[in-house]
């Protein structure tokens, strides 16, 4: 047992030094400033949900009666919304460690048994896969001890169990993993693990809101959430292992230690069992798996050249660079999954619109529909963000090791990035449109909002795109695994920050004519002259940011992307 | 056709590159050899218009490639160390992208796509995914799209690496057989026994610095070795 012991902390060693090293050392005061920006905002990130939670519970504590039992249920939906979440996370985490990584090959040379690179692959799997989740959901946990007055044991209890929760949803995970790998090779595997996932979320998800859940708080079925109430009570399956966080936690808040004590025991037990189960099927499969996985699968589909005729208007680069991003974005099944995510995302959005019970809301109707459609406005173009941020972000990354062709191509910099910038404004102008349009409809505002919502988003759509590629060329990520991620970088929260800031100025700045407009046409009275002044400085400056938000992005983009070296 | 002046990069205060200069006239296949982190690569990717020099001149014929990058670049085939590519491409679909950004006729692109795969022994493997080719598959491949536009100058960054032996030849005797149809060929390596064999002239680097230029021969006698063999040569000159 030493042995295998000293081997696991060998092999984890690089891992840990890789971490250490960039703290003790950082390479410069611009990385150094950078991990401070980053770690501030997730500090603020994690206080931010520790200040909802709290509010959340001291309302629902307040709730004679019912506060209780919404609390635990609460609680317990947490914990096994966690618990899914982990599961997920480390299925794909796991199939990338184990059996995808690029250092896997050097590390499988190595005189050094397959149980114990498993052993420590999986304790890295079960770090990355699980992290986030126990940090991020930590703060509700902490509201739930401050708003209970909890002791210290509650604290100490719940960051075990939740570790020990991790532990397990790793363990299950890596057994599914090695059991489907030994029989589907791990490159295909993870395409399809992807695309199963994300349809089954979305699926869901779609169900849960086609439900209507929003008719929980109307007082015209409130017989039936009295109803519902009354099912919140079961308990939930006894053999689920966040059903043993979950009374863990519920006991410890309650003060009863030794049962408390009693299910954070049998969730560790099982941690100790999973971890044999993972050894043991190791040591029967592991290495097979893997040397399975390095041959290349067979062909799906015989890819017939074809230089897509619509393209024929295009001439040189411009083409090379659409033929390519439209072939290599449709032949990577991991962004299938990201198009089912925007259509879903487009249904439900709309979706939401029409089942909004204006009729009975307090307000005019008419004033509220308006108003509506001018926050609609700002909430469709952080949608609008939030994708390209998704895609339009990602661009010069997902070039990755083969930029040096972009570099050593005789074309401008410059030219590419307005090339990329043209490849994704096109359908993210499309998408917006179709959902501003949509919900308008749905909405049934006057011509006047029409056009000026139509109006806006034409003129912020590009800036939001400029942005992202702008700011995607000047912090490239070409060594990720998965470009796609490179959003959560620095330059992708500088991007989202950005965008943000734009597009809260545009609604500032036009709410205040608009407003006066609305009501010169709904008295049906004319503007005085001052509103006119007004409304020309605000649209002027409008018009003014929107056209700097487009040049001086790119511009940025390509100072930054000139100096990267492939 | 290639001509370096005074040619330096700097990172932070390390000298990669020191007052580089070398005029290789048409024709000609100059090899570039040197240690580890000597500064072959820096200056391969200074001359490919990959990286900005921190001081000096590049012309590529006759052309300044600070001035005129895109125009001195559309003159060189560039063939890098590694062979990534964009995976999710087929072969021939690259070989269409290369044509593309390079200004390949339309008309006269599929005749010589096939060509150069077939040149190359990829022909068979034109419509499969770059992702299932070989490491050896992918390094034929650059070569293949490197010659598509017919450039004047080739720049090369260890051609050898991963070709097996059939390979290695053939890629020798194309060098030579471009070389005499007027390409100028400037060719980083490792491979001494290869530069032994095709290269006009080697050029030795040691610390970013050039050490010696000269045919095989004279860089025999200059590491006073003449009946000895360039590895020992080059060893004499460098340590």
């Amino acid at each position: 047992m030493p042995g295998f012991l000293d081997d696991v902390l060998i092999l984890l060693r690089p891992r840990f030094l890789s971490f250490k090293n960039p703290l003790v050392a950082a390479n410069s005061k611009k990385e150094f400033y950078r991990n401070l920006f980053l770690g501030t905002a997730g500090f603020l990130f994690w206080i931010g949900i520790f200040i909802i939670s709290l509010r959340t519970l001291k309302y629902f504590y307040r709730i004679e009666g019912l506060g209780d039992i919404l609390v635990f249920k609460l609680l317990s939906m947490l914990v096994l919304t966690s618990f899914s979440f982990l599961i997920f996370s480390s299925i794909l985490t796991s199939l990338s460690k184990l059996y995808l990584s690029r250092d896997l090959e050097l590390v499988h040379s190595m005189p050094v048994s397959g149980n114990r690179i498993f052993f420590a692959r999986w304790i890295e799997s079960t770090a990355d896969s699980s992290w986030m989740v126990v940090i991020y959901t930590l703060p509700v946990f902490v509201a739930l001890g401050v708003v209970n007055k909890a002791g210290l044991f509650f604290y100490l209890n719940t960051a075990l169990v939740l570790l020990s929760l991790s532990f397990i949803a790793s363990g299950i995970s890596s057994v599914l993993v090695m059991a489907a790998v030994f029989i589907i090779p791990a490159g295909r595997m993870k395409s399809i693990l992807l695309f199963l996932g994300f349809t089954l979320f979305l699926t869901l998800f779609m169900v849960f809101r086609m439900l209507k859940p929003e008719q929980l708080v109307d007082p015209d079925v409130f017989a039936t959430v009295v109803v519902y109430l009354d099912t919140l009570k079961a308990p939930s399956s006894p053999l689920l292992p966040s059903t043993w966080v979950y009374d863990s936690i519920k006991e410890s808040l309650s003060g009863s230690l030794r049962s408390s004590f009693f299910h954070s025991a049998l969730s560790w037990s099982f941690v100790s069992v999973i971890i044999f189960i993972n050894i043991l099927i190791a040591d029967l499969i592991y290495r097979r798996g893997f040397s399975k996985s390095q041959t290349a699968s067979s062909r799906v589909f015989r890819y017939k050249y074809s230089d897509f005729p619509f393209t024929g208007f295009l001439t040189g680069a411009s083409r090379a660079f659409v033929v390519k991003e439209i072939k290599t974005f449709f032949r990577d099944q991991t962004q299938w999954s990201q198009l089912l995510l925007i259509g879903a995302l487009v249904i439900i959005y709309v979706f939401n619109f029409s089942v909004l019970p204006l009729e009975r809301a307090p307000i005019k109707t008419i004033y509220l529909q308006n108003l509506l459609a001018f926050l609609n406005m700002g909430l469709c173009l952080f949608v609008l963000t939030a994708v390209a941020g998704r895609f339009a972000y990602p661009a010069v990354s997902s070039e990755r090791d083969a930029f040096w062709l972009v570099k050593a191509s005789p074309v401008k910099i410059k030219t590419i990035l307005w090339i990329k910038f043209f490849i994704y404004f096109l359908p993210l102008l499309i998408l917006s449109e179709i959902l501003i349009v949509a919900t308008n409809i749905i909405l049934q505002v006057d011509a006047f909002m029409m056009a000026l919502s139509f109006i806006s988003v034409l003129l912020i759509v590009p800036g939001i795109v400029s942005i992202g590629i702008g700011f995607g060329a000047a912090y490239p990520d070409f060594k990720s695994e998965n470009p796609a991620q490179s959003v959560t970088s620095f330059g992708g929260l500088l991007f989202m920050m950005i965008c943000a800031g734009y597009i809260m100025a545009v609604i500032i700045l036009e709410a205040g004519p608009v407003y006066d407009i609305f009501m010169a046409s709904v008295h049906q009275r004319s503007m005085t002259v001052l509103q006119w002044l007004r409304a020309v400085i605000s649209f002027s400056i409008v018009i003014v940011i929107s056209i700097l938000a487009i040049i001086l992005p790119m511009r940025f983009g390509e100072k930054g992307l000139s100096k990267v070296l492939p | 056709m290639i001509h370096l002046e005074n040619l330096t990069k700097k990172y932070g205060e390390f000298t990669a590159v020191s007052n580089l200069n070398l005029t290789i006239p048409k024709g000609e296949i100059f090899g570039f050899i040197g240690p580890n982190g000597a500064g072959k690569t820096t200056t391969i990717k200074m001359m490919g218009g990959i990286m900005d020099p921190t001081s000096g001149s590049i012309d590529i014929c006759g052309i300044n490639m600070k001035d005129e990058p895109e125009r001195a670049k559309k003159n060189i085939g560039f063939i890098p160390d590694r062979p990534y590519l964009y995976e999710k491409l087929t072969g021939m679909e690259f070989l269409r992208f290369i044509g593309n950004l390079y200004n390949v006729d339309n008309k006269s692109f599929t005749g010589k796509a096939e060509e150069k795969l077939n040149m190359f022994s990829l022909l068979s493997w034109a419509d499969e995914l770059i992702e299932s080719y070989s490491h050896g598959m992918k390094q034929r491949l650059i070569m293949a799209a490197a010659l598509l536009h017919d450039p004047e100058v080739m720049i090369v960054d260890e051609p050898m690496v991963g070709l097996d032996p059939v390979a290695v030849r053939m890629v020798k005797d194309l060098f030579k057989h471009l070389a005499g149809e007027g390409m100028t060929i400037f060719m980083s390596t490792h491979t001494l026994k290869v530069a032994e064999d095709v290269c006009d002239r080697i050029g030795v680097i040691n610390k970013g610095v050039l050490i010696a230029t000269g045919t095989v021969g004279e860089l025999k006698k200059k590491s006073l070795l003449v009946d000895a063999d360039l590895e020992d040569a080059f060893i004499k000159l460098t340590t």
